[in-house]
Protein backbone atom coordinates (compact mmCIF):
# COMPACT_ATOMS: atom_id res chain seq x y z
CA UNK A 1 0.00 0.00 0.00
CA UNK A 2 1.24 3.42 -1.22
CA UNK A 3 0.59 6.57 0.67
CA UNK A 4 2.12 9.68 -0.56
CA UNK A 5 6.25 9.36 -0.39
CA UNK A 6 5.51 5.92 1.82
CA UNK A 7 5.26 2.40 1.40
CA UNK A 8 3.79 0.75 4.54
CA UNK A 9 4.19 -3.06 4.72
CA UNK A 10 1.89 -5.06 6.87
CA UNK A 11 4.49 -8.26 7.78
CA UNK A 12 1.89 -11.63 7.83
CA UNK A 13 1.32 -13.16 11.32
CA UNK A 14 3.53 -16.83 10.77
CA UNK A 15 5.36 -16.83 7.45
CA UNK A 16 7.54 -19.25 6.82
CA UNK A 17 11.13 -18.53 5.53
CA UNK A 18 10.36 -18.06 1.98
CA UNK A 19 7.39 -16.28 2.49
CA UNK A 20 9.60 -13.54 4.46
CA UNK A 21 12.36 -13.94 1.65
CA UNK A 22 10.22 -13.54 -1.16
CA UNK A 23 8.42 -10.54 1.10
CA UNK A 24 12.27 -8.63 1.02
CA UNK A 25 11.79 -8.66 -2.90
CA UNK A 26 8.40 -7.57 -3.49
CA UNK A 27 9.99 -4.86 -1.12
CA UNK A 28 13.43 -3.77 -2.94
CA UNK A 29 11.26 -3.99 -5.99
CA UNK A 30 8.29 -1.34 -4.73
CA UNK A 31 10.95 1.26 -3.36
CA UNK A 32 12.47 0.77 -7.02
CA UNK A 33 9.25 1.42 -8.68
CA UNK A 34 8.09 4.37 -7.12
CA UNK A 35 8.88 7.51 -5.35
CA UNK A 36 8.45 6.31 -1.58
CA UNK A 37 11.05 8.14 0.23
CA UNK A 38 10.38 5.71 3.40
CA UNK A 39 8.48 2.53 4.35
CA UNK A 40 6.78 1.45 7.43
CA UNK A 41 6.85 -2.28 8.18
CA UNK A 42 4.04 -3.36 10.27
CA UNK A 43 5.13 -6.23 12.26
CA UNK A 44 1.76 -6.02 14.83
CA UNK A 45 0.57 -9.52 13.81
CA UNK A 46 3.52 -11.23 13.84
CA UNK A 47 4.06 -13.85 17.02
CA UNK A 48 7.49 -15.26 16.58
CA UNK A 49 10.74 -13.25 16.09
CA UNK A 50 13.38 -15.35 15.78
CA UNK A 51 16.97 -14.96 14.30
CA UNK A 52 15.86 -15.98 10.51
CA UNK A 53 13.09 -13.30 10.82
CA UNK A 54 15.08 -10.95 12.69
CA UNK A 55 18.43 -11.32 10.11
CA UNK A 56 15.80 -10.28 7.44
CA UNK A 57 14.27 -7.33 8.56
CA UNK A 58 17.77 -6.13 9.55
CA UNK A 59 18.99 -6.81 5.89
CA UNK A 60 16.10 -5.29 4.06
CA UNK A 61 16.04 -2.00 6.20
CA UNK A 62 20.02 -1.84 5.44
CA UNK A 63 19.02 -2.57 1.47
CA UNK A 64 16.23 0.25 1.55
CA UNK A 65 19.11 2.52 3.33
CA UNK A 66 21.41 1.74 0.49
CA UNK A 67 18.21 2.55 -2.22
CA UNK A 68 17.74 5.83 -0.22
CA UNK A 69 14.82 5.09 2.19
CA UNK A 70 14.49 5.49 5.52
CA UNK A 71 12.32 2.62 7.39
CA UNK A 72 10.24 2.38 10.28
CA UNK A 73 9.60 -0.91 12.26
CA UNK A 74 5.99 -0.53 13.71
CA UNK A 75 3.83 -2.42 16.37
CA UNK A 76 5.85 -5.19 17.74
CA UNK A 77 4.27 -6.96 20.13
CA UNK A 78 5.41 -7.10 24.00
CA UNK A 79 6.00 -10.80 24.49
CA UNK A 80 7.78 -10.60 20.98
CA UNK A 81 9.92 -7.77 22.41
CA UNK A 82 10.65 -9.68 25.43
CA UNK A 83 11.57 -12.93 23.35
CA UNK A 84 13.36 -10.89 20.98
CA UNK A 85 15.80 -9.26 23.78
CA UNK A 86 16.27 -12.46 25.83
CA UNK A 87 16.98 -14.33 22.23
CA UNK A 88 20.22 -12.08 22.12
CA UNK A 89 18.56 -9.87 18.81
CA UNK A 90 18.94 -6.26 18.74
CA UNK A 91 17.79 -5.52 15.40
CA UNK A 92 20.42 -2.82 15.34
CA UNK A 93 19.54 0.35 15.04
CA UNK A 94 16.28 0.18 13.14
CA UNK A 95 13.78 3.07 14.22
CA UNK A 96 10.63 1.81 15.78
CA UNK A 97 7.06 3.07 17.01
CA UNK A 98 4.50 1.51 18.80
CA UNK A 99 1.80 1.32 16.08
CA UNK A 100 1.29 2.27 12.41
CA UNK A 101 0.33 5.67 13.82
CA UNK A 102 3.17 6.91 15.14
CA UNK A 103 5.78 5.22 12.58
CA UNK A 104 3.72 7.61 10.60
CA UNK A 105 5.01 10.54 12.31
CA UNK A 106 8.21 9.33 13.48
CA UNK A 107 8.91 9.06 9.72
CA UNK A 108 7.77 12.16 8.48
CA UNK A 109 10.36 13.87 10.99
CA UNK A 110 13.04 11.78 9.61
CA UNK A 111 12.17 12.57 5.90
CA UNK A 112 12.07 16.12 7.40
CA UNK A 113 15.33 16.05 9.14
CA UNK A 114 17.27 14.57 6.56
CA UNK A 115 15.51 17.18 3.53
CA UNK A 116 17.29 19.84 6.20
CA UNK A 117 20.43 18.24 6.55
CA UNK B 1 4.98 -38.31 35.85
CA UNK B 2 2.37 -38.68 33.71
CA UNK B 3 2.07 -37.59 29.92
CA UNK B 4 -0.76 -36.11 28.88
CA UNK B 5 0.02 -35.25 24.93
CA UNK B 6 2.57 -36.22 22.86
CA UNK B 7 3.33 -35.07 19.07
CA UNK B 8 5.69 -35.08 16.55
CA UNK B 9 6.44 -32.90 12.62
CA UNK B 10 9.05 -34.20 10.43
CA UNK B 11 11.00 -31.67 9.64
CA UNK B 12 11.59 -32.45 5.59
CA UNK B 13 11.21 -28.76 4.63
CA UNK B 14 11.15 -24.73 5.42
CA UNK B 15 6.91 -24.93 5.89
CA UNK B 16 7.70 -27.61 8.34
CA UNK B 17 8.93 -25.28 10.96
CA UNK B 18 5.84 -23.23 10.55
CA UNK B 19 3.69 -26.44 11.34
CA UNK B 20 6.18 -27.01 13.86
CA UNK B 21 5.78 -23.64 15.46
CA UNK B 22 1.62 -23.62 15.22
CA UNK B 23 1.91 -27.08 16.88
CA UNK B 24 3.78 -26.52 19.81
CA UNK B 25 2.05 -23.01 20.10
CA UNK B 26 -1.17 -25.02 20.74
CA UNK B 27 0.84 -27.35 23.30
CA UNK B 28 1.88 -24.27 25.33
CA UNK B 29 -1.28 -22.82 25.23
CA UNK B 30 -2.89 -25.98 26.24
CA UNK B 31 -0.72 -26.53 29.28
CA UNK B 32 -1.66 -23.00 29.78
CA UNK B 33 1.68 -21.17 29.99
CA UNK B 34 0.97 -17.30 29.32
CA UNK B 35 1.42 -15.44 26.43
CA UNK B 36 5.09 -14.57 27.06
CA UNK B 37 6.39 -17.60 28.02
CA UNK B 38 3.94 -19.14 24.74
CA UNK B 39 5.99 -16.60 22.44
CA UNK B 40 9.63 -17.96 24.13
CA UNK B 41 8.88 -21.48 23.66
CA UNK B 42 7.48 -20.98 20.04
CA UNK B 43 10.55 -18.55 18.99
CA UNK B 44 13.00 -21.49 20.74
CA UNK B 45 11.14 -24.11 19.21
CA UNK B 46 11.69 -21.87 15.74
CA UNK B 47 15.61 -21.86 16.40
CA UNK B 48 16.32 -25.42 17.13
CA UNK B 49 13.60 -26.59 14.12
CA UNK B 50 15.70 -24.35 11.76
CA UNK B 51 19.06 -26.14 12.88
CA UNK B 52 17.45 -29.44 12.30
CA UNK B 53 16.31 -28.36 8.60
CA UNK B 54 19.70 -26.66 8.16
CA UNK B 55 22.37 -28.49 9.58
CA UNK B 56 20.64 -31.94 10.43
CA UNK B 57 19.08 -32.09 6.78
CA UNK B 58 15.77 -32.58 8.44
CA UNK B 59 14.42 -34.78 11.67
CA UNK B 60 11.52 -34.83 13.69
CA UNK B 61 10.18 -32.62 16.12
CA UNK B 62 8.86 -34.05 19.34
CA UNK B 63 6.77 -32.63 21.86
CA UNK B 64 4.69 -33.81 25.15
CA UNK B 65 3.18 -32.16 27.94
CA UNK B 66 4.47 -33.08 31.19
CA UNK B 67 2.43 -33.85 34.26
CA UNK B 68 3.33 -34.44 37.48
CA UNK B 69 4.44 -32.39 40.35
CA UNK B 70 4.68 -29.38 37.97
CA UNK B 71 3.50 -29.07 34.50
CA UNK B 72 5.57 -28.14 32.27
CA UNK B 73 6.55 -28.62 28.02
CA UNK B 74 9.65 -30.82 26.87
CA UNK B 75 10.23 -30.76 23.03
CA UNK B 76 12.62 -32.61 21.46
CA UNK B 77 15.00 -31.81 17.80
CA UNK B 78 16.73 -34.59 16.70
CA UNK B 79 18.31 -35.31 13.78
CA UNK B 80 20.54 -37.87 11.72
CA UNK B 81 23.01 -35.30 10.52
CA UNK B 82 26.91 -34.74 10.90
CA UNK B 83 26.74 -33.96 14.62
CA UNK B 84 28.10 -31.15 16.56
CA UNK B 85 31.60 -31.23 16.55
CA UNK B 86 32.32 -28.97 19.47
CA UNK B 87 29.53 -28.06 21.53
CA UNK B 88 30.94 -25.54 23.55
CA UNK B 89 31.43 -23.29 20.72
CA UNK B 90 27.73 -24.07 19.38
CA UNK B 91 26.92 -22.68 22.59
CA UNK B 92 28.88 -19.06 21.94
CA UNK B 93 26.57 -16.96 21.11
CA UNK B 94 27.85 -15.63 17.61
CA UNK B 95 29.54 -18.48 16.71
CA UNK B 96 28.35 -20.52 13.76
CA UNK B 97 29.43 -22.98 11.46
CA UNK B 98 26.70 -22.31 8.56
CA UNK B 99 24.48 -19.25 7.24
CA UNK B 100 23.23 -18.25 10.78
CA UNK B 101 23.83 -15.75 13.22
CA UNK B 102 24.76 -18.02 15.59
CA UNK B 103 22.51 -17.48 18.13
CA UNK B 104 19.83 -19.91 17.77
CA UNK B 105 21.43 -22.46 20.37
CA UNK B 106 22.63 -20.11 23.09
CA UNK B 107 19.38 -18.06 22.53
CA UNK B 108 16.97 -21.24 23.19
CA UNK B 109 18.75 -22.06 25.95
CA UNK B 110 18.14 -18.58 27.65
CA UNK B 111 14.53 -18.49 26.31
CA UNK B 112 13.93 -21.93 27.80
CA UNK B 113 13.92 -23.34 31.62
CA UNK B 114 16.16 -26.33 30.85
CA UNK B 115 18.24 -27.77 27.79
CA UNK B 116 19.84 -31.33 27.17
CA UNK B 117 22.21 -31.56 23.87
CA UNK B 118 23.51 -35.01 23.02
CA UNK B 119 25.27 -35.02 19.93
CA UNK B 120 28.23 -37.63 17.93
CA UNK B 121 29.75 -36.63 14.82
CA UNK B 122 28.72 -38.83 12.09
CA UNK B 123 25.42 -40.03 13.86
CA UNK B 124 23.22 -36.63 14.65
CA UNK B 125 22.26 -34.85 17.31
CA UNK B 126 19.01 -34.76 19.52
CA UNK B 127 18.37 -31.59 21.11
CA UNK B 128 15.70 -31.56 24.23
CA UNK B 129 14.16 -28.57 25.94
CA UNK B 130 11.95 -27.78 28.93
CA UNK B 131 10.05 -25.41 30.00
CA UNK B 132 8.07 -25.58 33.74
CA UNK B 133 5.22 -23.68 34.11
CA UNK B 134 5.06 -21.45 37.55
CA UNK B 135 1.73 -20.56 38.53
CA UNK B 136 3.32 -17.16 41.11
CA UNK B 137 4.04 -16.19 37.39
CA UNK B 138 0.23 -16.58 36.00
Amino acid sequence: MRLGSILMVTVPSDPDDDTISDLQVRILSSMEGSTALGLILDISTVQTVDSFFARTITETVQMVSLMGGITVLSGMQAAVAVTTTQLGLTLGSIPTALNVDRAMITLQHLLEERRLS
Amino acid sequence: MTILDVAEIAIVNEQDIVVARKGIREAAVGVGFGLTDVTRIVTAASELSRNVYIYGGGGLVTWRVLLGDRRGLEIAFSDDGPGIEDLDKAMQPGYTSGRGMGMGMPGAKRLMDEMVVESAVGVGTTVTVRKWLLHRYE
